[in-house]
């Protein structure tokens, strides 16, 4: 899974500061395809489109009555639905601005949504502990299927192509495989702020509330590395996967930005990482396809996106 | 039920005349209306018929769009034509008419009702009529007494006087011809007239009455012809005495004026001054008061001029007519003389007796060193004190000493006065146990007053007032809460304090003062015990039978005295226990994450059934439930690997092979098998039944030839959806795919299996479980043979060509059979199931027929069998 020749490392070039949110940003979400656009969602109930390459905000999506707490985007790029304190998630469409459903049921705050690959499901976590999935094909209300395992809040989770893997607060990592009929659960035994899978669904990187990253065997169950160093003990922050998954990036809690070689767990340099943001990194995301470009979200209320200086340059 | 089904029941000792046999769910048509249109009030009315109506009958309630609340005319807003915009009218030329709303005006008839019925009869003791009459009856009067009354009198009346009430009484004595003012009785001559009022006296006072008398006099001719009223009689109007005083005494007099003359009777009213003009008859007038009447109270006797060794005869006397009507007294105490020749003072009479000598007594010896200290004898003499006010009702009524306290200072037998108190209904025994509690109570809070009092303003002297505390305070403590448990040394010697009180015959030893303790400290601490004992003694006599308390008393942990280490053992022992009480708390599984080793201690597998749209949405087939049951039933559609599994399995007897439903035992519930009891597939064949396939004919019917050709292109389907899937999930280790071991090509039949090694254990197993129920399916004759497609389509059966033959046979054996096509109806339900055969069980053996079994399958199908 790692290239043979070791991690590219990590983009740290400040490339463009979106700072128009009022308040924190919990999410920033690049868009799918070419990914030149960047959703934020923040405390300030507010979806904004931005143009990372200019770092320009293009729109506002406001239509939610609480925070945003997660954004997922369709495969076409032409909707997404975003979630938070108001216990229902919003579907919209982004060429209009305004929602087209909002899918209610929940009981509690949805902390996390996410599409299917073809955008024809969406999966959300929420507080009351329940994963919701929502048909978007028929114009049933009522969710397909409750996924009701979980004994806490759902913080995360990720639908992949045959499987949906949630993370909670009572500590474990649940993967519903569909084909098999089957839920794997794993018992990390401390708060699961983020999972995200590899692309070959092999292994899932699951970041704790106890200072730990983990990288986990999907099949067996495993741990096959542990990546420490940074401080994550009481938010949400959300790990993720560098260029090529060649390696791990979280942001922290003082605002620093940390990144491990994935194979050997090793920190990479700068170490220790220079702090980027005033407060805690709410989210890191790697662009999806360009190998020096991520960005993160804080809660100081700005979002940055990072280059490699040749790239900043150009 | 037929009889012959009763009678098969019968055999089968079903009781057939029981109800639950007999029952009848069928309704046929629909039940009559009810005949008459009952008055029921439960009865459904649909929501467009319901409507509230009030006890006439009128409809109380309407929609909003037919006016609301009672919207009257029709229901409509008032006219025909509904809403109209009003036009204006001024109000200015009705100003007059208008009157002021009342809420009566407001009121409908019951409201009206209520209120009179909530009116209730105001006054019965109405006030005197001064006029006579009503005022109506007045009114009507006015027409007649025109000629009696002038007008300005008339109106002077109704204006001054106020509204007139009369009593009945007074109404019917007024027809009778009595006026106010007038006595009662027939009427009278005059000269019984003058006798009445001579006798006549003031009913408050006693004395003569001297006002209102008839003034006519006796030689009036024109008096005789008359006869006059009766002079009223005087009602006699008691004050009510409101102070405490003795009788006639006269709050502020003098002794003298108290008793030496009683001047003050019969001339109450004001003092008229003196001079010309006033008869004894005239009324006082606010201008003949005498103003400067005040400051004369002494001298009840008044000069009209100045008067100076004038003739005591020439003494014009002006007062009241009491005073004139006794001259002989006071001329006889005139004429009376000091012996220094002066004149006794009129209205006092010399003495006979002669004044007592004053005794003298000699003075006293006065010391020597004795100074005359006069301001001394200033302050202390009460004397000089300015008298104390008079002393008014409500002050000396407030005085501390009650009648009963005066009555024994003054020594009088107490009076064996009725019980005042509550506390004399009470029994001896209750009065002493309040008493006890109360002086409890007074003791404790003087006691430790003053305690804290003295201790305040200097250092006290150092034999320790004790504070004290009342013996069964200190014993009910005792007993009670203690509340210096965490300070054994401290309860020790509150305890000692305790008993110190308790018993105060001395058989306890006081608390002494510590060594170190100094006395302001010991005080204190006294103080404080005095304090706890009073506040944790438990609830005491009366109340305390009365109460029960709510929750158990805290004793506080059990205190071991004296300087007690816990042994070692002790503590590894609790040490132990909390340790185990912890790991009982952490489950292997957090106790295994909590040292890393994550892997299979920390992972859980459950079936887990995604919903079928769920999985049609994800383009995902929907895995079988019962994947961990039967795995080689399903294995085909739930697993992605692709492999050859049962090549080594030798197909058992080749002619001969048994093929079982699998009977689905607990599949999930859903909307479709509701109702069909424990059995999920009862009458699932029937429903399910339709043409069986192409294929079963082609089988049966086609040469050999035919079918080769269509099995072709079968295979070569089969690995074409998997191969995507594989690469997708990829939670399959390489190894387990495609295991190459050599293949008999004329057997070679793909499959889907779900993990290795479990697929041949489990073909086994399932293959030992199908003999034992062989015999079972063999009731119903199911034998399966079934190349139906899953109702995707996508999911293709291999098919196994040497399977043909017997299947063939079997086939051609139900169709012998009677055309019985049980057969296929349990194809049908196996198929419908989405029960993949494997291949090796594609054909079906049939068993060695059971005489027994087979009489019974010619025969028709028993109710059991239904059951």
């Amino acid at each position: 899974m790692a290239p043979s020749r070791g991690p590219q490392p990590l983009a740290r070039t400040l490339h463009a500061t979106l700072a128009n949110h009022k308040g924190g940003v919990n999410v920033s979400r690049y868009s799918k395809g070419a990914a030149k656009y960047v959703l934020t969602g923040g405390q300030d109930r507010t979806v904004r489109l931005w143009n990372a390459d200019s770092g320009t905000e293009i729109k506002t999506f406001a239509a939610h009555g609480y925070e945003v707490l997660s954004i997922t985007v369709s495969q076409d790029n032409a909707k997404f639905a975003s979630s938070g304190g108001d216990r229902s998630v919003f579907l919209w469409d982004v060429a209009t601005g305004t929602t087209t459903r909002r899918l209610s049921g929940h009981m509690g705050k949805i902390y996390v949504v996410d599409f299917n690959e073809d955008s024809t499901v969406v999966a959300s976590g929420s507080f009351d502990s329940s994963v919701r999935l929502w048909d978007l094909r028929s114009q049933n209300r009522a969710p397909i299927q409750i996924l009701d395992e979980a004994r806490d809040a759902v913080q995360t989770l990720h639908v992949g192509s045959t499987f949906i893997v949630t993370g909670s607060i009572d500590g474990h990592v649940r993967i519903y495989d569909l084909r098999m009929g089957e839920l794997r659960s794993d018992f990390i035994g401390h708060p699961v702020g983020s999972v995200i899978p590899t692309q070959d669904s092999q292994t899932y990187l699951v970041a704790t509330l106890d200072n730990h990253i983990r990288l986990m065997d999907s099949s067996t169950g495993k741990l096959l590395n542990d990546f420490t160093g940074h401080l994550n003990e009481s938010y949400r922050t959300r790990a993720c996967f560098g260029h090529a998954e060649a390696s791990v990036v979280c942001g922290d809690e003082n605002g620093q930005v940390w990144a491990w070689d994935l194979l050997d767990a090793k920190l990479m340099q700068p170490n220790p990482p220079p702090k980027t943001h005033q407060k805690i990194i709410t989210w890191t995301e790697h662009h999806p396809s360009d190998t020096g470009e991520m960005l993160t979200a804080s809660a100081d209320g700005t979002v940055k996106i990072w280059r490699h200086p040749q790239n900043t340059a150009s | 039920m037929t009889t012959r089904l009763k009678r098969k029941l019968g055999e089968l000792g079903v009781d057939t005349s029981s109800r639950k046999a007999s029952e009848n769910f069928c309704l046929i048509g629909t039940p009559l209306p009810p005949l008459e249109k009952s008055k029921d009030t439960g009865e459904f009315v649909p929501l467009w018929k319901q409507d509230v109506r009030d006890e006439k009958g009128r409809r109380r309630l309407h929609g909003a769009f037919t006016g609301g609340f009672s919207a009257g005319y029709f229901n409509t807003v008032g006219s025909k034509e509904g809403w109209a915009p009003a036009t204006f009218t001024s109000s200015r030329n009705e100003r007059a008419k208008k009157q002021a709303m009342r809420p009566e005006d407001f009121m409908d008839e019951e409201d009206i009702q209520d209120l009179k019925d909530s009116r209730t009869i105001v006054d019965t003791t109405e006030e005197m009529d001064f006029l006579g009459g009503t005022q109506a009856e007045l009114l009507g009067k006015t027409a007649d007494d025109d000629s009696a009354k002038d007008p300005i009198t008339r109106a002077l009346e109704t204006s001054l006087l106020p509204t007139p009430k009369d009593s009945v009484g007074a109404r019917i004595l007024k027809r009778m011809g009595w006026r106010l003012g007038q006595g009662i009785g027939t009427r009278i001559s005059l000269k019984e007239r003058k006798i009445q009022d001579k006798l006549a006296y003031d009913a408050t006072t006693g004395t003569k009455f001297s006002g209102s008398t008839l003034d006519i006099p006796d030689d009036d001719e024109e008096a005789d012809k008359h006869t006059y009223a009766r002079r009223d009689t005087p009602v006699l109007a008691v004050s009510r005495k409101d102070n405490s005083h003795g009788l006639g005494y006269v709050p502020g007099l003098g002794l003298n004026e108290s008793l030496g003359k009683n001047v003050g009777a019969g001339s109450k009213g004001p003092k008229l001054a003196g001079g010309f003009g006033l008869g004894a008859l005239n009324d006082a007038d606010e201008d003949d008061l005498d103003v400067y009447d005040h400051d004369q109270r002494n001298s009840r006797q008044r000069l009209a001029y100045d008067h100076i060794n004038g003739d005591d005869d020439d003494v014009v006397v002006v007062g009241g007519r009491a005073e004139r009507s006794k001259p002989t007294v006071s001329r006889s105490s005139a004429s009376a003389y000091f012996r220094d020749g002066r004149v006794v003072l009129s209205g006092f009479v010399l003495s006979d007796q002669p004044v007592a000598e004053d005794r003298w007594f000699p003075l006293p010896d006065i010391p020597a060193n004795w100074k005359p200290d006069p301001g001394r004898v200033w302050e202390t003499n009460n004397e000089n004190v300015p008298p104390p006010a008079p002393v008014r009702d409500a002050q000396w009524k407030r005085s501390a000493i009650s009648a009963d306290q005066r009555g024994v200072l003054l020594g009088e037998t107490p009076l064996q006065a009725v019980p005042r108190s509550v506390f004399d209904y009470m029994s001896e025994k209750d009065r002493e146990r309040i008493k006890r509690i109360a002086s409890g109570l007074k003791s404790l809070s003087t006691d430790t007053g003053t305690d804290a009092r003295s201790a305040a303003p200097a250092p006290p002297p150092p034999p320790v007032s004790l504070a004290k505390v009342e013996p069964h305070v200190a014993q009910a403590a005792l007993r009670g809460f203690q509340p210096f448990t965490r300070d054994p040394s401290k309860q020790v010697r509150y305890t000692t304090y305790l008993q110190s009180q308790a018993n105060q015959d001395g058989s306890a030893p006081p608390l002494t003062r510590l060594p170190h303790q100094n006395v302001d400290e010991f005080q204190k601490e006294l103080e404080d015990y005095a304090k706890a004992a009073s506040l944790f003694k438990p609830m005491s006599g009366a109340m305390a039978g009365r109460f029960t308390s709510a929750a158990v008393i805290d004793h506080g942990p059990k205190i071991i005295e004296g300087l007690h280490t816990p042994s070692i053992a002790e503590i590894e022992a609790k040490e132990a226990q909390q340790r185990k009480e912890e790991e009982d708390r952490i489950s292997p599984k957090a106790h295994a994450a909590k040292m890393g080793m994550y892997g299979p201690l920390t992972r859980e597998k459950i079936v887990w059934r995604p919903s079928k749209l769920l999985c049609k949405r994800f383009g995902v087939k929907e895995p079988e439930s019962d994947v961990v049951e039967e795995p080689v039933a399903g294995p085909s559609k739930t697993t992605p690997s692709f492999t050859h599994p049962e090549q080594g399995v030798p197909i058992p007897s080749a002619g001969k092979d048994v093929t079982t439903p699998v009977q689905r035992i607990d599949g999930p519930r859903d909307l479709a098998n509701i109702g069909l009891g424990e059995d999920e597939t009862q009458g699932q064949d029937t429903l399910s039944y339709e043409r069986p396939s192409m294929d079963i004919f082609k089988a049966i019917f086609a040469s050999d030839d035919e079918e080769s050709d269509d099995e072709d292109p079968v295979e070569e389907d089969v690995p074409d959806p998997p191969v995507p899937a594989t690469e997708k999930i990829g939670f399959t280790s390489a190894a387990d795919i495609l295991n190459d071991t050599p293949i008999d090509m004329s057997t070679l039949k793909p499959t889907f299996v779900p993990r290795e090694g479990k697929s041949k254990k489990s073909g086994e197993k399932s293959k030992e479980k199908k003999d034992k129920k062989d015999k079972k399916k063999k009731e119903k004759k199911s034998v399966l043979v079934s190349f139906e497609m899953d109702e995707e389509g996508d999911a293709v059966e291999p098919k196994q060509p040497k399977d043909r033959p017997a299947k063939k046979k079997r086939n051609v054996e139900n169709e012998t059979n009677g055309g019985d096509d049980h057969a296929m109806w349990a194809a049908k339900e196996s198929a419908s199931k989405a029960d993949p055969i494997p291949p090796s069980m594609s054909a079906s053996v049939e068993p060695p027929p059971d005489p027994d079994l087979q009489s019974r399958q010619k025969g028709r199908k028993r109710a059991v069998d239904f059951m």
